[in-house]
């Protein structure tokens, strides 16, 4: 929508996967152009809040709604919603049984969603070359996985781009073709002269924080947004003290 | 149109198969992996119910006789490959088929050493309601040589009934190889039963796929092949559909008799109604390799569809090392979800996963196939509501 500055707001959102209330009240925006950081500790609900965004059945929302692009787009299909631009890398995605990643990438090209050359060239980078003709994400490493997913996004082109621990599970020595495949991603937005294309990244290790320039960072803690911040600085406390302020710190402002 | 008697000698010029056919049955017949005036094909052969309208060797490096022109001409044909693969009284069909005084059906030799590098392809197809189709084909690839057939059996879209009953002969050379690709199409009403026997010689190697979408009201497969000779190799891979009011029961049986032989025998099907029986027997009487692989997948949920999968081994042989495995399961929700989230509506995720299940690229039938599927998606998807 012309004149949209932000291209992601969630409001008040509650989110309940199994019978257990994960995400309660949670609020964050997006402006076009920026990529975040989310932070803080397992079982925070980080991923229940991608999984959500992309709108997986496991997560029913309960209450509050997601705009995107100024489209309320709560209850909107999982296929629809990539198809405005949103994708996930996930942090354990499953093994799809006898459908190849080489079917996943013709599937793109077919739709004129990705452009052939562009496609191999990413193929070739990812070093996912051997693992074209494999059931997706079957018998991969942790690494391999990665790789997998961030590839797959790559031949999509999204808007909007969420990477669940891209770098978790990567040994030192790729970490750095993990970090070009992710710079490769958030590459110039073709609709604007100056932005880059928008996202949300969650990880653990300063490493993507220290590498990338991000705008701004995230702490979720009990299903909400704990606080926000300047990516380094955030990172650089919870490197040293953890999270362990934070039960101290919301407490307070409650 | 061709005479009764009406086949081509071979070697002669092409015969224009699409002049005698009418328009619509070439349409059918390329569902079935049979296209007619193609660059792609080294040789047809084409009977519409009882008569061959098409016989023709193209420029393909091998023999092509009707099966009643080979017994006359050559008598080691009669002494070594009719009713040798598949015996004359293994059951009532194959009775009913030997009590014909004119069989129907081709002969097809590679002379040693040829290499036939297009694949030949032959279509049994029933333009007519109540046709009882039989036929005979022996196919002999001699040492060294190589083949590679296409066949399809199919009913015109608006034929209800019929039936279809085949032997089919198999003779692999020493190193030799052979593939054949059967895909079979047919109306609800057909009953289907075909009886293929193979020969494999010293090093030779058979590979078979089966694919079955359109099912008849019964199906009943049960090909066998004997590695005879020491090293052959066998692949066997049927992919099939059953659906409402169809009875499917894919078999196989492989017995390993040379020494160091291997096979590899895979069942996949789809059950989204009917019954889908799925087997597999390995017998080991040497030492050697063998795997039989049964995996099923039920889409019906009203409960009226069923899946029984029988992998079996037979050995009398220490050092026959054989193993099997069946699974059955459904189209998993978070496998489609992961699709979807790659832009695919739901039915187009379901299309691939099926497709994947089946391993039908594997099978590389393109396009065609590709159509059928997502047509069975669209029959699966109203079990859905
Ligand atoms: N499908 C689910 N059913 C039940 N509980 C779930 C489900 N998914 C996640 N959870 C629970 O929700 C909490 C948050 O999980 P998750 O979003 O994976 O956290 P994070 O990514 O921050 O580590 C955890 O306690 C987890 O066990
Ligand atoms: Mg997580």
């Amino acid at each position: 929508m012309a004149g949209n500055r932000n291209i992601l707001e969630i409001r008040e959102l509650v989110v309940q996967a199994g019978d257990k209330r994960i995400i309660d009240g949670l609020n964050l925006t997006i402006p076009c152009g920026e990529v975040h950081a989310l932070l803080g500790p397992n079982g925070s609900g980080k991923t229940t809040l991608m999984m959500t965004i992309m709108g997986f059945s496991n997560y029913k929302i309960i209450g509050g709604r997601i705009v995107f692009k100024g489209r309320d787009i709560t209850n909107l299909e999982i296929n629809e919603r990539a198809r405005m631009g949103i994708a996930i890398a996930r942090q354990r995605p499953p093994t799809i049984d006898g459908v190849r990643l080489r079917n996943i990438m013709a599937y793109q090209i077919d739709r004129g969603i990705g452009d052939a050359e562009r496609i191999a060239a990413y193929v070739k980078k990812a070093g996912m070359e051997e693992f074209l003709d494999r059931s997706v994400n079957a018998g991969l490493s942790g690494g391999e996985i990665k790789r997998s997913e961030l590839l797959q996004l790559l031949m999509m082109s999204p808007e909007f781009s969420m990477l669940d621990e891209p770098d978790s599970g990567v040994d030192s020595g790729a970490l750095r073709d993990v970090r070009e495949l992710i710079n490769s991603l958030f590459t110039l937005d073709d609709n604007h002269p100056a932005k880059r294309k928008a996202g949300l990244i969650i990880t653990h290790s300063g490493h993507i924080i220290d590498h990338m320039s991000l705008d701004k960072a995230h702490i979720m803690h009990r299903g909400r947004i704990g606080c926000s911040g300047h990516p380094n600085l955030m990172m650089d406390r919870i490197s040293r003290f953890g999270y362990e302020g934070c039960d101290r710190c919301l407490g307070e402002v409650e | 149109m061709l005479k009764d008697n009406g086949f081509r000698e071979t070697g002669g010029e092409k015969t224009e198969g699409s002049s005698i056919l009418e328009r619509e049955d070439v349409t059918e017949l390329a569902r079935s992996g049979v296209l007619m005036d193609s660059e792609e094909r080294s040789g047809t052969v084409v009977f519409r119910n009882h008569t061959p309208v098409c016989f023709d060797a193209g420029n393909g490096d091998f023999e092509l006789l009707p099966v009643t022109e080979a017994l006359k001409r050559y008598d080691w044909v009669r002494e070594k490959y009719y009713f040798y693969a598949v015996e004359e009284d293994m059951d009532e069909m194959t009775l009913r088929c030997a009590r014909q005084e004119n069989p129907v059906g081709f002969f097809l030799r590679v002379r040693e050493g040829g290499r036939v590098t297009l694949p030949f392809q032959a279509a049994m197809y029933m333009t007519e309601e109540n046709v009882e189709q039989i036929v005979h084909n022996i196919v002999v690839v001699e040492k060294g040589a190589s083949l590679e057939i296409i066949t399809g059996c199919l009913t015109r879209q608006d034929i209800l009934r019929g039936s279809h009953l085949a032997v089919e002969e198999h003779y692999v050379g020493e190193g030799a190889r052979l593939v054949t690709t059967m895909v079979h199409s047919w109306g609800p009403e057909v009953i289907v039963h075909p009886r293929t026997g193979t020969l494999v010689a010293e090093g030779g190697e058979y590979e078979s796929r089966y694919i079955s979408l359109k099912p008849a009201k019964e199906v009943v497969i049960n090909p066998m092949v004997y590695l005879n000779g020491r090293g052959a190799v066998a692949r066997d891979l049927t992919i099939v559909l059953s659906t409402e009011g169809t009875t499917v029961d894919t078999g196989g049986v492989i017995t390993l008799i040379g020494k160091d032989t291997s096979a590899e025998l895979l069942q996949r099907g789809v059950c989204i109604g009917g019954v889908l029986k799925q087997g597999g027997l390995l017998v080991g009487k040497e030492r050697c390799r063998a795997h039989v692989d049964c995996a099923g997948m039920l889409l019906d949920e009203s409960g009226a569809g069923s899946i029984v999968s029988v992998p079996g081994l037979e050995a009398s042989h220490p050092d026959a090392r054989m193993s099997h495995e069946a699974s059955l399961g459904k189209i998993s929700p978070e496998q489609v979800e992961y699709l979807m989230s790659r832009g695919m509506a739901e039915a187009e995720a379901i299309t691939m996963l099926i497709r994947g299940f089946l391993g039908v690229d594997a099978a590389g039938l393109g396009e065609d196939l590709d159509r059928q599927i997502a047509r069975i998606v669209d029959i699966a998807g109203h079990g859905e509501a």
